[in-house]
């Protein structure tokens, strides 16, 4: 109550184009929509297998539009005739190799299990939320995940191919291989790496966990 | 943050996905199962003759034809305009115009900003970047409000906090400028041009 009565207070004046005062705008910067736009963003549209679908569904009904107009105005049809189709179709084992049958069925049953589990499944896209101030940040994995990288590069002092970060929602793995003859340590290529991860703070937060490997590379 | 109909997608593509996994498992088990395929040719057939029975008591009178079949032909048609009409709806959003309003100054009016301002705006402050691949920015319109949608492509190795920072104070600037604060969505992402091009050395 405290809130929207020092929300009264606020002169609802005449405007000034430009002054920093005036355009603090709850709605269009606030939480909710941010918090919104994040929710999206995070998470897959599914427009790919919504085009897919549809393109499909349109090319079945485009065919069977066609030889129905045809039957509808009494011409002869193009490749078969919707009752001769009917009739086979109810004959079904009879008439078609079951081999065939049985991978056109296979075949649609996966392409079924594809779909319904696109529908499903949360959908979540590989990238991270990082906190800012003004707006809505969203980071791909694998830019974090090159980031992280150079700063393991760098703390290990090993050349780029010897560095590879896998960044997924809630693990960071770095493989290194070290440059054989030169002894590395687990703990400090850790800490500069969840150094640089704290600096970053993505959201979710992920654990690091270092892998050496246990052959060094040797000349590099 | 564009206009793509999320829940109308999932339950479309799970609706067509439990279509496709009923015929595919139909049409394994009448390959497979015996049984099956005596019960499918008793029940098709008796379904298909009522159809057929329906179809001659429905004929257009002075023709040979049924006026189910125009029936039918309305139904697919549609059919096909519903899943155009889908198809138009994914990653709409697109707008021309940020700000829009009454200024409620001395001089009767109305403000418009195009979205073009903050596009080449920003676009430009980012072009001349060492440690970008690429960068775009376009206006949407965002639960009927107008905002900015910044994609940048950092080159290998480049801190994305630092990056979202640096963006983020140009996004400060451009608010200065406009006069509103519109909502901005800053993607840092990856493609081919960062991910094979060559990693930002000095920075």
């Amino acid at each position: 109550m405290t809130h929207a009565a020092s929300m009264n207070e606020v002169p609802s004046g005449p405007e000034l184009p430009g002054n920093p005062g005036t355009y603090a705008d709850p709605e269009s910067s606030g939480e909710p929509g941010r918090q919104r736009i994040l929710a999206r963003e995070t998470t897959s549209s599914r427009a790919g297998a919504a085009v897919v679908a549809a393109i499909l569904v349109i090319a079945v009904c485009g065919y069977a539009l066609l030889e129905t107009a045809v039957r509808a105005v009494g011409q002869p049809p193009w490749l078969i005739d919707p009752q001769t189709a009917a009739d086979q179709v109810t004959a079904l084992p009879a008439g078609v190799p079951p081999v065939l049958l049985g991978t056109v069925g296979a075949i649609l049953l996966a392409a079924g299990v594809g779909f319904v589990l696109a529908a499903i499944l949360p959908g979540r896209r590989a990238r991270h939320i990082l906190a800012d101030p003004r707006a809505a940040v969203v980071v791909d994995d694998e830019v974090i995940a090159s980031a992280l990288a150079r700063r393991a590069r760098l703390a290990a002092n090993v050349t780029q191919e010897q560095v590879m970060v896998v960044v997924s929602r809630r693990e960071v793995q770095v493989n290194v291989r070290p440059t054989s003859g030169v002894p590395l340590s687990t703990g400090d290529l850790q800490a500069a790496v969840e150094a640089e991860l704290r600096d970053m703070a993505p959201e979710p937060m992920p654990a690091v966990r270092v892998n050496m490997a246990s052959s060094g590379v040797i000349g590099a | 943050m564009n206009g793509t109909p999320r829940v109308l997608n999932r339950i479309l593509i799970g609706i067509f996905g439990l279509l496709l996994l009923a015929v595919g498992l139909l049409l394994v088990l009448l390959a497979a199962v015996p049984a099956v395929a005596a019960w499918w040719q008793g029940w098709s057939s008796e379904a298909w003759d009522r159809v057929r029975t329906g179809s001659e008591s429905t004929r257009i009178p002075g023709q040979s034809e049924s006026w189910l079949w125009i029936v039918m032909v309305l139904l697919l048609i549609a059919v096909i305009v519903a899943m155009v009409a889908w198809l138009a709806q994914q990653g709409k959003g697109r707008s021309n115009i940020l700000v829009a309003e009454d200024d409620a100054g001395e001089v009767p009016g109305y403000v418009r900003i195009g979205g073009g301002v903050a596009e080449q705006a920003l676009r430009a402050a980012l072009a001349g970047r060492p440690d970008l691949a690429g960068a775009t920015v376009a206006t949407y319109d965002f639960r009927g409000r107008p905002g900015l949608r910044i994609r940048v492509q950092p080159r290998q190795g480049v801190a994305p906090h630092l990056l979202a920072a640096e963006v983020s104070a140009l996004v400060e600037a451009l608010d200065a400028v406009i006069g509103r604060r519109t909502p901005v969505f800053i993607h840092i992402g990856s493609g081919a041009r960062s991910r094979f091009g060559r990693a930002e050395r000095v920075r």
